[in-house]
């Protein structure tokens, strides 16, 4: 399924605020149509990295290429084929699902007939169509995750950024992410996926990097992580985790 | 162009999908306005009744009625004697006036006669005010006829009669000495004050609106959705500055239409100039409400800091209490509600169109240019 060729390069990525190093010298690579998983605790410098991807923040040191565009220099071809599902239910809750998704779906180029389709479809995707047009405040945690993710395929992107999809939510809920984030891949999308659930990650990605103190300190597909720490039988990633930085990825 | 314009109309939309802010910004300007002017505007100071009983019925009484009628605050009440001694028993009224049988006749051939005031007490507030105010209109009344009468009979039968009435009616012009309220400097009407002071006062709210609007997005992670869109940060701006300032458009244009409507305040001429006005009032508090937005790091520092600067501006701006001199009246002219008070007071009024204003019209428009400016220079996305 995964492709050969990079879509996405770091390279030696830094970034401090007053004096703090939330990201040191982080380098990896995303495959085409490759689910990534960036796992960490939480203020490892997951949602830091994220943002240096997605243009948001300037990195201090480091060069960023998503699809053959360089972050630096082509922020606005990068946010072309880029779509950000931020761990904030970033949604206007007053407004309907449908005006959420219209709104940000023009914001990224869409016409008006264009962004109302793509709406229909996106909550179609994510399993809300029904609750198209209540108000978003009226909606569960589950849900207004599910609408979050589906603003943030509007653009149509060729690399989605989920940073914590899966927070504060019901199984229900989370399944139905897992679903979809399955067939977005298999539909040809590339995903950086963040969580700090261990059994997410062994589940969904193709390949992990290990974040904690903003250094990148593993990195491989689940079973080669597994297998790095030599213990064979039914290793977890928890006990990689623990194997590798000494303390529970909870604590 | 589009996409600052979108920004615009889904502000806008959020606003009036939230009724709570809907009736923050558009009803609660309509209570104040009616609540300041029921206890201030259009008001006469004296408000009294006169419990007359008029035992007369000759041209005299009736042009003293009449003349009692008109005076600004006093009502006329006619009563029979029967009912007035009633009323009077009963405490229902505390001062009667009571006009002679023949006290027409009497004044017209010279002599003297009298209105008798019965009392219960000592008459009672609103009985003494009535009695001053009938005690001065009856002198005014019967000091012509007397006038009259004494220099017809000075001059004996023989004198012409018709040229001593037209030289007595023509003493009965204006007097000598006129006593005139006068509220604030030129506009007399305190309706318009009012009305100025109320859109002004509301209007600056959009600062604090403005203000919390752009660190809500920062916190609830929208702002971070939209910058990496294809919407730029200029466009953002333009876009918020947008939708606050037709907010605070559409503000100044339902008080507006309610002064013109209910109380005809002012033409549609005076109407279109204020709104005008008001509307470039409305983006330099906009703009002002933007700097905050770019310097606050939380919600509670934008609210704040409005708040702080919207009650700066209204206290030392002399809007409800006017600073006639003094360091007071230097420090108001620093604030945008003065300019924009006096400006809408005299657009309203009549007193001055909206290109005389060119002061303050200047001082706005650098604010808009300026604050904007400032606000994208301190603005970070995150």
């Amino acid at each position: 399924m995964t492709s050969d060729r990079d879509f996405l390069t770091a390279k030696n990525l830094s970034k401090s605020f007053g004096g703090v190093q939330a990201v040191n010298d982080v380098s990896f690579t995303i495959a085409e149509q490759e689910i990534f998983g960036l796992l960490g605790p939480n203020g490892a410098g997951k949602t830091t990295t994220i943002r240096m991807l997605a243009t948001v923040l300037d990195p201090d040191a480091g060069e960023i290429e998503i699809g053959s565009y360089l972050v630096r220099g082509q922020p606005s071809r990068v946010r072309d084929i880029i779509g950000v599902c931020p761990q904030e239910l970033a949604l206007y809750e007053e407004l309907s699902a449908t005006d959420n998704l219209v709104f940000f779906g023009r914001m990224s180029g869409l016409g008006r007939r264009e962004a109302k389709e793509a709406a229909r479809g996106n909550l179609e995707l994510v399993g809300l169509a029904e609750r198209a047009s209540d108000a978003v405040r009226k909606f569960s945690g589950g849900m207004k995750r599910r609408v979050n993710i589906a603003v943030a395929l509007m653009s149509r992107p060729k690399l989605l950024f989920l940073d914590e999809p899966t927070v504060g939510i019901d199984p229900q809920s989370r399944n139905h992410i897992f679903d979809t984030v399955l067939r977005l891949r298999d539909e040809g999308m590339t995903v950086l996926y963040t969580t700090h659930y261990m059994e997410e990650a062994d589940r969904l990605c193709d390949r992990i990097g290990i974040i904690d103190g903003g250094r990148m300190i593993a990195l491989g597909t689940p079973s080669e992580l597994k297998a790095s720490i030599g213990k064979g039988g039914d290793v977890t990633l928890e006990e990689v985790f623990l194997s590798l930085t000494g303390r529970s990825l909870r604590d | 162009m589009l996409r600052p314009l979108l920004i615009a109309s889904i502000e806008l939309k959020r606003y009036s999908s939230d009724k709570a802010e809907m009736a923050f910004s558009i009803a609660l300007p309509i209570v104040m306005f009616a609540l300041m002017y029921g206890a201030f505007g259009g008001e006469p100071s004296v408000s009294v009744t006169a419990h007359v009983v008029n035992l007369d019925d000759g041209p005299v009484s009736e042009d003293l009625l009449q003349r009692l009628e008109s005076v600004d605050g006093v009502t006329v009440a006619l009563y029979d004697s029967t009912e007035a001694d009633s009323a009077l028993d009963r405490s229902a009224i505390l001062t009667a006036f009571v006009i002679p049988e023949g006290f027409s006749r009497d004044l017209r051939d010279g002599k003297p006669t009298r209105i008798t005031v019965k009392r219960r007490g000592h008459g009672g507030d609103e009985g003494q005010v009535a009695a001053a105010i009938v005690s001065g209109v009856a002198q005014e009344v019967t000091g012509g006829l007397m006038v009259r009468g004494m220099v017809l009979s000075a001059l004996g039968d023989g004198s012409d009669a018709g040229r001593i009435d037209e030289a007595v009616a023509s003493l009965g012009g204006e007097p000598a000495v006129v006593v005139r309220e006068r509220a604030g400097e030129e506009s007399a009407d305190p309706t318009v004050a009012i009305m100025a002071a109320v859109m002004t006062m509301f209007m600056m709210f959009a600062v604090s609106l403005n203000a919390q609007s752009l660190v809500a997005e920062r916190a609830n992670g929208t702002l971070e959705r939209l910058m990496t869109s294809r919407l730029t940060a200029n466009q953002l701006f333009v876009g918020k500055f947008l939708a606050s300032s037709l907010r605070g458009a559409v503000q100044a244009l339902v008080l507006l239409l309610l002064g013109f409507v209910a109380m005809r305040i002012a033409g549609p001429g005076e109407l279109v100039q204020a709104l005008a006005y008001a509307v470039l009032f409305g983006a330099a508090v906009s703009a002002v409400g933007l700097v905050i937005a770019g310097l606050a790091r939380t919600r509670d520092q934008a609210i704040w800091s409005a708040v702080f600067l919207t009650m700066l501006m209204t206290t030392f701006s002399g809007t409800f209490v006017p600073f006639e001199s003094g360091p007071m009246e230097v420090i108001s002219r620093f604030t945008l509600n003065r300019h924009a008070f006096e400006a809408l007071r005299d657009i309203l009024a009549g007193s001055g169109g909206i290109a005389d204003q060119g002061l303050g019209v200047a001082v706005l428009g650098a604010v808009v240019v300026l604050g904007l400016g400032a606000a994208r220079a301190v603005f970070r996305t995150y």
